[in-house]
């Protein structure tokens, strides 16, 4: 093997390790976030300084700051396990009750203190028959 | 009737490619020159069948036709024409099909122009179209059929309308180009396997190769390039990149495709790294198809995903056949791969090249792990654990400059080997230029910040260094030519491969003039009512009034903004708005909310405004500014990179004449 392909290959290899260290065992928390199911948040008693949930918005539930329209809170829900989501920020246009969300945040005392809030399909729009007028 | 036409000759499609099969099959016994020239036949009957069905669906859409579901479920009889036609690639059904529909182009052109010359690819090429065509219609036909009608027991009187968010002409282009370069992947992977299948890699191969990768470059860049921009004009986050899972199946293709561009002129030219061209011609297409199934799967979560049918377990069952195929064809043939030349030298050209690659590979890496890390850590210990775009910065921002100062070397190395003496004299002057930039830049915005310093000073480099190659170039045509724009021109055409690859590299530097924006960013949220304003970022921002006015196809509130500068001159009005499309709709969960943006934009800086939401009783708006520094580089750049490649890519009088 030529010096130059062994030193080329040295040098992919000890960046990809430099990634996976960074991605899996320095866990930090600037770089990952763990992905929770609502349902394993809701028996969690201590709090967790990072956290992303996604779910839908349970209908009736957005209820938003008469003062200052910036603040808002919401549950989110999978199936029957709902959590409350605290935000303060713009919300996204797509943002309504039954829409797709992923927050992320800390979580504290069963609720979830977002800093992000995306809503799903900002792209896609898939829309069902469920929303066609029907004779 | 119509719409029976587009449904049927998707179904001739398949049968055909089905019969395919057999002639391809009664050909690898027989050996009888006719089975294959019926599976041409064939193929070419399929593309045009394939063909038919797009227009097919495509009139569906423009009449307005709601007895097919699709069009009822992307169009009302209340969107632009123009946007009933790009509705044909706004949903799952229709893009796939629209998806076979570029194949066909490509491959027609490829099995009449390039098979035509390369006659010995004509066997292997046809199996693994077949095979590629026959996936793509199995799914159109039978899982995501676009041609479907509503369910018999509604009738529907208007449909759903398409997006207000896609309704804009980036979008109407962005997705096209894309796919264009998507698509065109294809073509790569089936000529370099076929080649390699074959044991044809000649030179006339490896420079068909290399022109059709030019192509497909260039509507890939574009497609990215366009996609940001419409992310930054529509979205509203002030951005044009996010990290996000699909932006980054596209960036990897992108990134390997540009590594194989490199690599195969170290193959034509001195006749090295044969099997490592295989593998990055054929990984640009895998990495295509994992980029689809990580979109259409929905497994990694993205804003941009499709959710209405699961196509995923078909495209990662495609993808295994694929990667399975090209790993046994690549062990089988390994030992024809062998290189004609050595690599001599660290600071050769050939070097640089490898360099290059290296680099473009491990983006890629990063990019791959990090978009895959959910998946990866789920099946490690069962915690779905997402990287966010810190991670992609702080990995890829650092090799990223590497990147940007090897372009500027590359030019300086020579083929073979470098002499020391020859080293000096060629960096002398950018090592210079490189320095002294970065001196003024610190003077002027403080050395504070490291990763702007070296981007400037690795521009500045990579600039001198390539504005020194025309230099040189323009001297040699001067001798021969009289007159100063003769000379000019002939030293542009004279060589267009190696100077259309010198305006791409420009581009990609102004991109970089871009990147150093993102480091001064500022953003503020606030609410005003109409009289009121506000300081920030050295700019008053006074809210004049909110009107409100019904418009064809939505409601519009609209703010009235005036900038004011330090010299409290009116430096611009915006007028960002809130629409509601759909706000005819008595259910207030069918209307449809929308921010439009408004953009003050200059050479030096972007003010970014939306208007987020609107309280009607105490008349208060809610605002978001964005101080964005240099984005408008970011499409100057990308704009010269695709008129770099196209410049390339233009046939010359001389040599290689129309070769694709």
């Amino acid at each position: 093997m030529n010096k130059i392909y062994t030193s080329l290959i040295l040098v992919f290899a000890l960046i990809v390790m430099w990634t996976v260290y960074l991605t899996n065992v320095k866990n930090d928390d600037s770089l990952t976030v763990r992905y929770y199911t609502i349902g394993e948040l809701l028996t969690k008693e201590a709090s967790i300084t990072k956290v992303k949930v996604g779910g839908l918005i349970k209908p009736d539930s957005i209820s938003i700051n008469e003062t200052d329209q910036l603040e808002v809170s919401f549950y989110v829900y999978q199936g029957s396990d709902s959590l409350k989501v605290y935000y303060y920020g713009i919300r996204p246009d797509l943002f309504k009750d039954d829409a797709e969300v992923v927050v992320a945040g800390a979580f504290d005392d069963n609720l979830i203190i977002a800093t992000e809030l995306q809503t799903k399909c900002a792209s896609r729009y898939e829309g069902d028959l469920k929303n066609i007028e029907k004779i | 009737m119509i719409s029976q036409i587009g449904s049927l000759a998707l179904s001739i499609s398949g049968g055909l490619i089905l019969s395919n099969f057999f002639f391809l099959f009664y050909y690898s016994i027989r050996k009888d020159k006719i089975f294959l020239n019926v599976s041409q036949r064939g193929l070419i009957a399929v593309c045009f069948c394939v063909i038919l069905a797009t227009l097919c669906l495509l009139n569906e859409l423009l009449i307005s036709n709601f007895n097919l579901q699709y069009v009822s479920q992307y169009t009302s009889y209340e969107t632009p024409l123009f946007f009933k036609v790009t509705a044909l690639w706004a949903g799952q059904a229709g893009s796939l099909l629209f998806w076979t529909f570029i194949m066909s182009i490509y491959s027609l052109i490829y099995i009449n122009v390039t098979l035509r010359k390369m006659p010995t690819l004509k066997y292997s090429s046809y199996i693994m179209l077949s095979f590629i065509f026959g996936f793509f219609l199995l799914l159109s036909n039978f899982i995501a059929n676009p041609f479907q009608p509503v369910s018999s027991d509604i009738i529907v009187q208007n449909g759903n309308g398409l997006n207000p968010l896609l309704q804009n002409v980036t979008m109407a282009i962005h997705p096209p180009t894309l796919y264009l370069g998507f698509i065109g992947t294809t073509i790569l992977f089936v000529m370099a396997l076929s080649g390699l299948i074959s044991k044809s890699l000649n030179f006339e191969w490896i420079q068909s190769i290399r022109r059709w990768s030019l192509i497909v470059w260039t509507f890939l860049s574009g497609g990215i390039i366009l996609g940001g921009y419409w992310a930054y004009n529509e979205l509203g986050w002030g951005g044009y990149w996010a990290w996000d899972p699909v932006e980054n199946s596209s960036l990897m293709p992108w990134l390997i495709l540009t590594a194989f561009i490199h690599s195969s002129m170290i193959q034509e030219k001195r006749g090295m790294l044969k099997s490592w061209n295989i593998l990055l011609a054929s990984s640009t297409f895998l990495l295509v198809i994992l980029g689809t199934f990580i979109t259409r799967s929905g497994i990694v979560s993205s804003v941009h995903s499709f959710t209405a049918e699961n196509l995923g377990p078909l495209f990662l069952a495609f993808l295994s056949s694929l990667i399975l195929f090209t790993g046994y064809w690549f062990v089988k043939r390994f030992d024809t791969l062998e290189s004609d030349n050595k690599i001599d030298s660290f600071t050769s050209r050939e070097g640089g090249f490898l360099y290059n690659n290296l680099i473009l590979l491990l983006m890629c890496f990063i990019v791959l792990w990090g978009t895959l890390f959910p998946i990866l850590s789920e099946a490690w210990n069962g915690e779905k654990i997402y990287v966010g775009a810190t991670y992609f910065n702080q990995l890829n921002v650092p090799i990223g400059l590497v990147l940007l100062f090897l372009m500027g070397i590359g030019p300086l190395l020579s083929w073979k080997t470098t002499s020391r003496s020859t080293l000096l004299s060629n960096f002398k002057i950018p090592m210079l230029i490189s320095f002294f930039s970065g001196v003024i830049y610190s003077i002027f915005f403080g050395p504070f910040q490291l990763y702007p310093l070296v981007t400037c000073m690795g521009i500045a480099f990579t600039t001198t260094s390539i504005i020194n190659e025309f230099r040189k170039s323009y001297k040699k045509s001067k001798s021969d030519n009289k007159s100063i724009p003769s000379a000019i021109v002939s030293m542009l055409f004279n060589n267009r491969h190696k100077n259309g690859g010198y305006i791409v590299h420009i581009g990609i530097t102004l991109l970089f003039v871009g990147f150093i924006g993102r480091a001064f960013e500022v953003e503020k949220e606030f609410n005003l009512s109409p009289g009121e304003e506000i300081y920030f970022a050295n700019y008053i921002f006074k809210l004049n009034s909110i009107k409100s006015e019904a418009r064809d196809n939505h409601y519009a509130f609209i703010s009235d903004i005036d900038v004011i500068d330090q010299r409290n001159n009116l430096l611009t009005s915006l007028y960002p708005e809130k629409r509601i499309y759909f706000y005819w709709n008595p259910d207030p969960e069918k209307r449809q909310p929308h921010s439009e943006l408004d953009i003050y934009s200059t050479m030096r800086k972007d003010i970014y405004s939306i208007f987020s939401a609107y309280d009607a009783e105490k008349n208060q708006g809610y605002f978001k500014i964005m101080i964005n520094p240099l984005v408008n580089w970011v499409w100057i750049g990308g704009i010269v990179m695709v008129v770099g490649s196209l410049f390339a890519f233009w046939p010359s009088k001389r040599r290689n004449y129309g070769i694709i």
